[in-house]
């Protein structure tokens, strides 16, 4: 435990102290805010069936797919580039120690950048404070959806780690990372978008579907719906995929 | 950090270690002990397996089979513990090039289980000891020479005050200074801990070591003091003398006294002189009065002197005795 805060302190100075990370946060902030704004400009054009915050974070495969790759992309793979992991291993920090602080540290900062997405729904309270649209203001959506964000980012950032540690190569991991999260994220869009309910054949496809269904959760949450199966798909996957991540470092060290 | 309640016999111990890669057999039953505070050099030639040992030794690689031990802890069953007491120095020593050298000493002193108290004081001790305090400490890595990074992963092996530190090529790619001063760093701590050294330059090894490990294609060929070595390995002591008596006298006078005297002439000088080379077992009686058998019976000496053999004729002997038996078989 002393080795984990040891090595999450030191990984989130890392993260911290890197330009790659601020480069990341300002693509972040601005692909989030472009989408903000144009979600806004669908509302006052004519009215939506949703808030410009549920619309914002309907596109939230956008900085997933492109961002956290970025994110997780170096944490083992330049390691073991660079020869350091090796280094570390021989101190008597164990590999679940330092998977789980690469792991958290880059669930923080993943977090962290959703959570600067906030100042830009204050920032237009304040300015059409006047408008009379309640949906505007309303909190809970935004919280819903932080919330989402933040139980996926379980799974989706421990889906980098694992791919980082499978190559030296950080392009490479970036791009393990993409393509699983692009299967994960379109798999549950398409098993939803297809008429399980009426082929009998695929009727065992049900119960992974309704796992499955990303854009679904994302709906549940915001609309403040906690339902405990995709607590459970988040944390599993997390735990399995960082399991797995140990044992490819140990396996290749 | 886990303190044994007595002190064990040997450091670390090499029993049998193979390691094979598919049909390639990087080293095979190796067995060899450092004792505590013994200063030991691995030698071989390139590919001979030193890095593959000492990666086993330190856990950071599985061997096929064998048994290693580090202060009394099995590598393999018990690694926390055996990591505990060693501190390990890779031969490209690889370190972080976005921390700067203090930030990053402090980091492994906290890894190491130093107690935070002392983590500070320990921090600015090995800096002093590895002269990184006045010109290294608040620097960046990526940003020293290849000296001062040799020093930094030294200063990282002395952190915890291990039982036991490997060094594979602690002194690659250094000047002739850096060298010396590491050599002296190395040579402190004799008594203190046990120190496993691989290096390519035997003299520097001859220096710093009290016993050395030699092997070849992933085998052990010598192990032991330098002068034991020297006996084993190099059974004959070789003269150098140059007179003006002839070959045919010279063996009248030295076979009486020792039969297995070899003479050669080397080289014929001016003025009748020649430079002969006189080879007896080292064993021999005459070999401690040989000039003086020689001035007695007569011969006129302008020179004469033993060879002086050295860990490279050593390392020269051992491995070439494997390479030929490798060949016979």
């Amino acid at each position: 435990m002393r080795h984990f805060k040891t090595l999450l302190f030191h990984e989130l100075k890392l993260a911290f102290h890197s330009w790659n990370t601020w480069a990341t946060a300002g693509l972040f902030l601005t692909l989030m805010g472009t989408i903000y704004w144009f979600a806004l400009l669908e509302c006052s054009r004519s009215p939506q069936p949703w808030t410009p915050v549920e619309g914002t974070f309907k596109l939230f495969w956008l900085p997933l797919l492109c961002i956290l790759p970025l994110l997780t992309m170096r944490s083992f793979s330049e390691e073991r580039r660079a020869g350091t992991l090796s280094s570390l291993l021989t101190t008597p920090a164990s590999i679940a120690a330092i998977v789980w602080a690469k792991f958290l540290a880059a669930w923080i900062t993943w977090v962290t950048l959703w959570l600067g997405f906030i100042p830009f729904t204050l920032l237009v309270n304040l300015r059409l404070g006047s408008v009379n649209e309640q949906r505007l203001s309303d909190p809970s959506v935004l919280i819903g959806a932080l919330s989402f964000i933040f139980m996926s980012g379980l799974l989706h950032v421990a889906i980098g780690i694992l791919c980082s540690c499978l190559t030296r190569s950080s392009a490479l991991a970036a791009l393990l990372t993409f393509i699983t999260l692009l299967g994960l994220t379109a798999a549950g869009g398409a098993l939803e978008s297809l008429p399980i309910e009426s082929w009998t054949w695929l009727g065992w496809l049900r119960e992974p579907a309704a796992h499955l269904r990303t854009f679904g959760h994302l709906q549940d949450f915001a609309a403040g719906v906690i339902d405990s199966r995709p607590l459970v798909l988040y944390i599993t996957g997390n735990l399995l995929c960082l399991g797995l991540a140990v044992l490819a470092v140990e396996g290749q060290e | 950090m886990t303190e044994p309640t007595t002190q064990p016999v040997a450091a670390v111990v090499a029993e049998l270690l193979t390691k094979r890669y598919g049909s390639l057999t990087a080293i095979e039953d190796l067995s060899f002990t450092v004792a505590p505070g013994e200063i030991v050099g691995f030698l071989g030639p390139n590919g001979a397996g030193k890095s593959t040992t000492m990666k086993i030794l330190a856990g950071t690689m599985a061997g096929t089979s064998g048994r290693a031990t580090i202060w009394g802890e099995s590598v393999s069953l018990n690694p926390a513990a055996a990591k505990s007491h060693l501190a390990y120095m890779p031969e490209n020593n690889p370190l972080p090039d976005d921390l700067r050298v203090e930030e990053y000493l402090t980091l492994r002193a906290k890894l190491k289980n130093v107690e935070s108290k002392n983590v500070q004081a320990r921090v600015e001790k090995v800096m002093i000891d590895c002269d990184l305090i006045r010109r290294a400490k608040g620097r960046l890595i990526g940003q020293l020479s290849k000296g001062f990074r040799q020093r930094v992963g030294i200063a990282d092996a002395l952190l915890a005050q291990p039982k036991v530190i490997i060094l594979d090529e602690p002194t690659i790619g250094l000047d002739p200074h850096q060298i010396l001063g590491i050599r002296d760093l190395i040579r402190s701590l004799r008594g203190q801990m046990a120190v496993l050294i691989s290096s390519h330059i035997l003299h520097e090894v001859e220096q710093v070591c009290d016993k050395v490990v030699i092997i070849n294609r992933g085998r052990l060929v010598a192990q032991g003091k330098t002068e034991d070595l020297r006996r084993e390995l190099l059974p004959n002591a070789v003269f150098k003398l140059t007179s003006n008596t002839p070959l045919a006298q010279l063996l009248e006078i030295c076979l009486p006294i020792e039969s297995a005297t070899k003479i050669e002439i080397q080289e014929n000088l001016a003025g009748g002189w020649v430079r002969y080379q006189i080879t007896i077992p080292t064993q021999s009686a005459i070999r401690e009065n040989l000039a003086a058998h020689l001035i007695k019976a007569g011969v006129a000496l302008r020179e004469i002197a033993e060879e002086h053999y050295g860990l490279e004729d050593i390392f020269l002997a051992a491995t070439r005795r494997t390479t030929n038996d490798g060949l016979k078989n």
